[in-house]
């Protein structure tokens, strides 16, 4: 059916090539930048003859005498004599501010008539950091955008505009590159992540897929934020869009190269500060012999085994080096105690006892400070005959973990070609190689080092001390010993052991690419036929090395994803008369989108140590897990912009998509838009203060259908018992009954410029509410399933966004530009099915759960709760001097929404050298951190040892005058604790103390970015033949958290993109990176 | 102008003559829409009886909760921390979601999938027994459960039920599960783990399960015991060893044993020995100790303190048999139903034999199961100290020890008996959250999404504590 469809669109086009005219001049109308200007008019002078220029400035009109006169909003008018057929205009700007936006389906449209929130950065903006990752790069510099990036090395990016709308699907923007869809992930759009990896269970974060997209690539980005504004994307852009539009060619030749080179370091503030004053053991938990009496551990001096191990036959003092906590023995350097490193043969210290001191190197040193290199180069040139570009980017990122590298290759390849004056064909293709080995682990796992450091760890092991270790032999010789009789890893592994043998590797190539025709076919009517292919096929293996802690394993998992695109699109534009313009398109879309994985895995273990391959698998491997799924949407659209004296602009959209994920009888739904713009400064053209006014409001429905395969039930086949089948029930329970889920949204918004545009603001209100959705609710497992799929829940999102541009200095040789995004998102959870209350979206260890509670935020924690003393609102404390925790673990005690988040963009200039830098900011919303729950517990952090309110160390016995009073309320009188409670394992951790303890304030301010730059002055360059240009920098990347409330960790680090945010468990570092840039134009 | 318009429209007519149906396109092809019955009875029998072998700290810490084995360094279960790994939640939906929901799938789909009407029946019967088993464990787990609601996707807030009306309507589908199984045919074959469709052995199975359901509610409702107790007997019951219910695990992954996997394959070092059997054992000079344990550090056999952790070189561990991959699991075994005869002699049920001949029986057979000699057992029973005659105590406390000591590796069983019994005295972990548990709290998820429900259960029962006592346990 698509091949039918495609091959009609194109041969429709080819057989209505041949149109005879005569008299007839074309050109392009373009700006000082070479940049075509969209709708420019363009009529021979004096007379009623006119016509108005594409989205690009080309235009072609029939003329009787010689003279045409070009005008367009924000430039000066002009006229110019024509000879032969070819015109070519350069206006100059009137100075007024006079944007032209990128808008849905590419259409590029004034200011003026742009009556929805759409906020446009040029590609310079996202470039120019020299970030890999140009959607992290976007964080702060547009409003309404909450970019959440983990700290992974080509980690995921989380990036939700205006709030997070449907509970358990995907919230993320949809990306379209020149108007083709450019899928970020998987199916459901958050990226190829594990389950378990997005509720912190271990796994690797493998990124999302919009990584590829090459940010010297991109002309310019427009974040279309509202439904109005995306509905003629259908239900893929029902979360908002970001639209790239990359470089295209232009007349002559240009060269354009990058070269830089950048240096990382982890920003200390966001890792374990470790206490110095007592070592490896779990007091009063886990009891050892007395050397002296025979008692046990915690009654008398027991922190030590008690061996003997150089064969004098007294015992000897041995670390429990199996104890991976610090509530053990205080550090005495005059006691020689045996550590791990007594029972590696091929240690120096081999056989020898050491004093009992806290380490030299605390898992601080662990930690690489990497070297990256971003290199690209970009040709581009055109003539009459067409345009065409060729760009090469390499970028190899090297992490903080040793032996992490992330390589990319991307080359953009796209060229256009005049076939006739009214026909012209492009070509466009990307292609993308990502590998990458050694991604950082994640969750809590042991392959992921920041569980091991920031929970469970021995402040005496010394980091250096394990890699000389390991490096001796490349043998797994740990730390944690299970005994000095026994020396096998009992719960961790040496960490460059498990970074060198137990690592991942992945690649990704890719092919984006599309061929389309352009036809002109009169001067007001223009007709595109495209195909496009989204293309890509990934392997990602991980192996489990023999001798590691855990079971060796090898796995691999195969992805390929085809997304095919068939659009045809009809765009008229007219003066209907003087006054009035109008605009239309007329479309459809079918978009196919295939993926089929396979997962497969070693079972029981590997035969042959380092051999990773199915084939050594120990037992037969089960049968290898398949996904085949396509999904297709069919959709045709229709559109008209009308617009009265370039001051009225009105817009309407309408949509129809029939999904196959939907039933049959309820597969068809519409996305209806309406929008209007008034700009008001026209008529208030006497108020010179106002340079720019324009009101605008519009209302939009969108629609979404179901994940695939949520409508039929299967079940589950399970590997056979010897020779018997075995089968199950689902945990999911699908429905022949769904229906779209719809979202309806409003917005109003005001832009304004002042005192000749020093001073602007974009100011938009919004309000949308989601129903119908349709997700699979966890339900009671007494039913005898996990979840069923319903239409079953609405939720609200309204906010505001603001933008406020300002330029306080404005001189010749200096000015200062100053660009703030504010944004608020409130949502609410509305309504729920059947009466419920709460819908479950995600458990995670630690007793929590995120949920979307009847009449809550989107997303609230629950757990335990501090059980609150009526009167003072303080928690209760029980008679041992213990907080009182909630029955139930169903109390609300966090809600990770901000309250707003922020940027603050300053560009300063001063002649030829620019300095810019970003101040980002996050206000409010909450984090549960695991790693606080379990750190404390085993005593890590300073707060967990030093001196208690009587000058003792808090750790001594209550006997000797240890302990802590913990403020509160107690039970028994009603009056302040005073009951001293023994400080061991678990008095500030999870042991004693409910979830809520551990949920923390996530606000930030940070310096996310400075740069400055140098130009080399025209004067200068033009001596250098053949550089048209040689720009250095200086680049720094996440240079400050100025601000934070969140101890020892990246208030900003998740877990994965998605929506299961709010929650943090073995949380990596944030990285400090600085860069130097040198970018040369030929 | 017309021209554009026939391209418009001859595009809008190509499109919608190319149309065919996507909705085909949702249909899933890499999982099945049909499966044999049989193959959802395996999955379930092989799920039940993980759930119960497990030794995971994710799913079954019963072994610790009665003080077989002790933890290591992470003592958190053995302190009867059941939230932070959410254990209470992993079995309930183990035993509702993958095990009785498998059973229901197989009897929906007999049926339609067996042709002999006779075997459909025997099938069917076997399918609910496995079902009361498992709603067994449920019950005297958490008190107060869904039951009328239960594995109904429609009713998605299912109300809890009181138990004891539960227990009695599983005995009444025991009965009828009884006297629908047809010994001159066959049922499931070697689909059937336990007995290989043996219908003679499930029935033998069903009756002495019933004898074990009337036993447990002894303390509540002597009659109703009595009744049930009487009659399970009387219809005949286990009688050997070899009438076991023993699930035979395979020796590859993943149908090894549970065991294996949380100790062996895994490589961890979590348990160790307690010292609450190791000194009861010792004391008593049972000849089991060698077949349940290895030697510990001191070549003797040493248990760590409840609780407390200890140093997994040091203490003794559980033994290397039980380790092995294709160690069975058993479900209900002859021992068992003879420490309920000797209890029923005491109680005054007509059941025949005397209460010691039922006890050394009971002694005896585990002995012979766990390896052991019959003059093993002999010279064990002679003692004193073990002798029923001469041993301390009440019967509760004489049959709860040796009780207790039998049903070794078998967590679940002997926290439901050492509830009843009251033996041995138990002394909760060192550093424990609460007491040692009487039941479990209702889960976390049922909190959050079954939440009404839950209020009423948890006010039903006397509060969704860990203290609380279900109404079997009186004393």
């Amino acid at each position: 059916m698509k091949s039918c469809i495609s091959l009609a669109a194109l041969l429709l086009l080819f057989s209505n090539l041949i149109f005879s005219q005569s008299r007839r001049v074309s050109g392009q109308v373009k700006d000082e930048r070479s940049q075509g200007i969209p709708f420019a008019s363009i009529n021979e002078t004096n007379t009623k003859n006119g016509v108005t220029a594409d989205a690009t400035g080309n235009f072609t009109l029939t003329i009787n005498g010689n003279q045409l006169t070009i005008s367009a909003a924000g430039f000066q008018t002009q006229t110019i004599t024509v000879s032969g057929e070819t015109a070519n205009v350069t206006l100059v700007s009137s100075g007024q501010l006079q944007e032209v936006v990128v808008t849905s389906l590419g259409i590029r449209r004034t200011r003026n008539q742009v009556p929805y929130a759409a906020q446009q950065i040029n590609g310079e903006e996202v470039s120019k950091n020299r970030g890999s990752n140009f959607v992290s790069n976007l964080s702060g510099k547009i409003s309404g955008v909450d970019i959440k990036q983990t700290n992974t090395l080509g980690g995921s990016t989380n990036v939700v505009i205006r709030g997070y709308k449907s509970i358990i699907f995907d919230n993320q923007a949809l990306f379209v590159i020149d108007g083709v869809p450019f899928n970020n992930g998987n199916t459901v759009g958050i990226n190829t992540n594990t389950a378990n990896q997005r509720t912190g269970r271990g796994g690797f974060d493998y990124g999302n897929a919009a990584a590829d997209i090459n940010p010297d690539d991109i002309e310019t980005i427009t974040v279309l934020k509202g439904a109005a504004a995306s509905a003629l994307y259908g239900s893929q852009g029902a979360n908002g869009v970001i639209l790239v539009t990359t470089k295209h060619g232009s007349k002559g030749l240009g060269i354009t190269v990058n070269s830089g080179v950048s240096f990382g370091a982890i920003d200390k503030s966001t890792f374990a500060k470790y206490q110095h004053e007592y070592g490896a053991g779990y007091f009063p938990s886990v009891r050892y012999e007395d050397p002296n009496t025979g008692l046990p551990y915690g009654f008398a001096n027991g922190f030590f085994l008690w061996r003997d191990i150089d064969g004098d036959g007294q015992n000897d003092y041995v670390v429990p080096m199996s104890e991976d906590a610090s509530y053990g023995a205080k550090f005495d350097p005059n006691l020689m105690v045996y550590q791990w490193d007594a029972f590696d043969p091929s240690s120096p210290n081999a056989g020898k006892a050491r004093p009992w001191v806290a380490s030299a190197h605390d898992p601080t040193t662990f930690f690489e400070k990497p070297v990256s290199y971003n290199q690209s180069i970009f040709v581009n040139g055109g003539s009459d005959k067409g345009t065409f570009k060729l760009g090469y980017t390499r970028i190899g990122d090297k992490g903080i973990l040793p032996n992490s590298e992330v390589n990319k290759n991307l080359v953009n390849l796209a060229s256009t070609l005049n076939l006739t004056d009214k026909l012209t064909a492009g070509a466009a293709l990307d292609f993308s190689n990502i590998v990458g080995k050694g991604r950082y682990g994640t969750g809590y796992d042991d392959k992921n080092m920041m569980t091991n450091f920031r929970q469970w760890w021995e402040v005496n092991v010394d980091v250096k001390e394990q890699e000389d270790a390991y490096f001796r032999n490349r043998q797994n010789v740990t730390w944690n010993w299970t005994d000095p009789t026994i020396l096998v890893p009992i719960y961790w592994d040496n960490v460059y052991f498990s970074r060198y043998e137990n690592y991942e590797s992945d690649n990704r190539n890719r092919y984006f690419g599309n061929i389309n025709l352009n036809y002109k076919a009169t001067d007001w009517l223009n007709i595109l036929g495209r195909v496009s292919l989204d293309s890509y096929d990934e392997l990602q293996e991980e192996r489990q090395a023999v001798g590691s802690v855990t079971t060796s394993s090898y796995s691999r998992f195969n992805r390929s994803y085809r997304e095919t695109n068939y659009d045809l699109l009809l765009t008229f534009n007219k003066k209907l008369s003087k006054d009035f313009d109008l605009k239309g398109l007329l479309g459809t879309n079918i978009r196919r989108q295939h993926t089929s994985t396979i997962r497969a895995i070693t079972n029981g273990g590997l035969i042959v140590p380092k051999v990773y391959a199915l084939s050594n698998s120990l037992n037969t491997p089960n049968a290898p897990v398949e996904f085949d799924g396509i999904r297709e949407v069919d959709g045709v659209f229709a559109g008209a912009t009308l617009s009265w004296k370039d001051m009225l602009t009105l817009d309407g959209t309408i949509r129809r998509d029939a999904s196959s994920t939907l039933p049959k009888d309820s597969n068809v739904y519409y996305y209806p838009s309406v929008s209007a713009g008034f700009v008001f400064s026209k008529l208030l053209t006497s108020a010179s203060w106002l340079t720019y006014g324009k009101l605008r409001a519009n209302y939009a429905q969108v629609g979404n259908d179901a994940p695939i395969f949520s409508v039929y039930d299967v079940y589950a086949v399970v590997p056979p018992f010897g020779g018997e089948p075995q089968s199950s029930v689902t945990g999911t329970k699908n429905s022949t009954s769904l229906k779209p889920e719809r979202t309806r949204s409003e917005e109003v918004g005001l832009e304004a410029a002042f005192l000749k545009n020093r001073v602007g603001i974009d100011f938009s209100y919004y309000w949308s509410r989601s129903f119908d959705q349709i997700l699979p609710v966890i339900v009671s497992t007494a039913t005898g399933y996990n979840s069923k799929f319903l239409n079953a829940a609405t939720v609200d999102n309204q906010g505001v966004e603001l933008q406020v541009s300002v330029t306080p200095i404005k001189k010749k040789d200096f000015s200062w530009d100053m660009i703030v995004n504010w944004s608020r998102n409130r949502n609410k959870v509305m309504e729920l099915f059947e009466g419920s209350e709460n819908i479950v979206l995600a458990t995670f260890q630690g007793g929590v759960s995120l949920n979307a509670t009847l009449n809550q935020p989107f997303g609230t924690i629950r757990g335990k709760n501090f059980v609150f003393d009526s009167a003072s609102g303080l928690p209760l404390v029980s008679a041992t001097g213990r907080y009182l925790q909630s029955v139930t673990s169903n109390e609300v005690i966090g809600d990770p929404n901000p309250d707003w988040v922020g940027g603050i963009n300053n560009i300063l200039k001063y002649k030829n050298f620019s300095l810019s830098f970003l101040v980002d900011m996050r206000h409010g919303g909450d984090v549960f951190s695991l790693d606080m729950y379990y750190g404390l517990a085993t005593g890590l952090y300073p707060e967990t040892a030093g001196n208690n309110d009587l000058g003792n160390p808090s750790r001594n016995p209550l006997s000797q005058g240890g302990g802590i009073v913990l403020p509160g309320i107690s039970v028994v009188d009603g009056k302040p604790n005073t009951v001293r409670a023994l400080n061991g394992f678990g008095a500030y951790g999870y042991l004693r103390n409910p979830a809520a303890a551990f949920v923390y304030d996530a606000s930030y301010i940070k310096l996310r970015e400075a740069i400055l730059s140098y130009s080399i002055p025209k004067e200068t360059i033009a001596k250098l033949k053949p550089f048209k240009g040689i720009d250095l920098s200086l680049i720094g990347r996440n240079l400050w958290i100025i601000h934070k409330n969140l101890p020892y960790a990246d208030p900003e680090e998740t877990i994965s993109a998605g929506n299961l945010q709010g929650y943090q468990g073995g949380a990596y570092p944030s990285v400090r990176s600085f860069a130097i840039n040198a970018k040369l134009r030929f | 102008m017309k021209k554009i318009f026939v391209i418009i429209v001859s595009f809008l007519m190509l499109t919608a003559g190319c149309r065919k149906n996507i909705t085909d396109l949702n249909v899933d092809p890499k999982n099945p829409s049909t499966a044999p019955s049989r193959a959802f009875f395996t999955n379930a029998q092989h799920t039940l009886m993980n759930t119960l072998a497990s030794s995971n700290v994710n799913l079954n810490i019963f072994r610790l909760i009665v003080q077989y084995w002790q933890e290591t360094t992470y003592t958190d279960e053995a302190n009867y921390d059941l939230g932070t790994r959410s254990i209470n939640d992993a079995v309930w939906n183990a035993l509702y979601r993958d095990v009785l929901r498998d059973f229901q799938e197989a009897k929906n789909l007999i049926p339609t999938d067996v042709a002999d009407a006779t075997v459909q029946k025997n099938q069917i019967a076997i399918s609910d027994i496995m079902q009361v088993v498992t709603w067994y464990y449920l019950i005297t787990t958490y008190g107060n459960i869904p039951y009328s609601d239960a594995l109904d996707i429609t009713k998605t807030f299912p109300k809890y039920d009181d138990a004891k009306t539960i227990y009695n309507d599983l005995l009444t589908r025991l009965d009828a599960d009884i006297a629908s199984l047809n010994t001159s045919s066959g049922s499931f074959g070697t689909a059937d783990v336990i007995y290989a469709g043996n219908v003679a052995a499930w029935k033998k199975f069903a009756n002495s399960f019933k004898l074990k359901m009337g036993m447990t509610i002894a303390d509540d409702d002597e009659v109703k015991a009595k009744t049930v107790v009487e009659a399970a007997v009387a219809a005949g019951v286990f009688t050997s060893n070899s009438d076991n219910a023993v699930f035979q695990y395979l020796s590859t992954p993943p149908n090894t044993n549970p065991i294996w996997v949380d100790l062996v394959q895994s490589g961890r070092k979590d348990f160790i020995a307690s010292e609450a059997i190791i000194d009861e054992m010792k004391s008593l000079n049972d000849p089991r100790i060698d077949d349940y344990f290895t030697k510990d550090a001191a070549g003797g056999y040493s248990g760590a303190e409840a609780g407390a952790g200890g140093n997994y070189a040091t203490f003794s561990k559980p033994h290397d048999a039980i380790l092995a991959p294709d160690f069975p699991a058993s479900l209900l075994d002859y021992s068992e139903v003879e420490f309920y005869l000797a209890e029923a002699r005491e109680r005054g049920y007509s059941v025949g034999g005397t209460a010691q001949q039922h006890y050394n029986n009971a002694i005896t057979a585990s002995i012979i199961d766990w390896g052991g000699t019959t003059a093993e057992a002999t010279s064990y029973l002679g003692q004193p100290s073990v002798n029923y005659a001469t041993a301390a105590g009440t019967y509760k406390q004489k049959i709860g020890i040796q009780k207790w000591i039998a049903l070794y590796n078998r967590g679940w069983e002997a926290w439901i008996d050492w509830r009843r019994l009251d033996y041995p005295q138990l002394v909760p972990g060192a550093l424990a959250l609460s007491d040692i548990p009487l039941r479990y709290p209702y889960p976390v998820n049922e909190q959050n999404v079954n939440g009404a429900n839950y209020e009423a259960a948890a006010a039903a029962i006397g509060g969704d504590l860990v203290e609380t006592r279900l109404w079997w346990d009186k004393f």
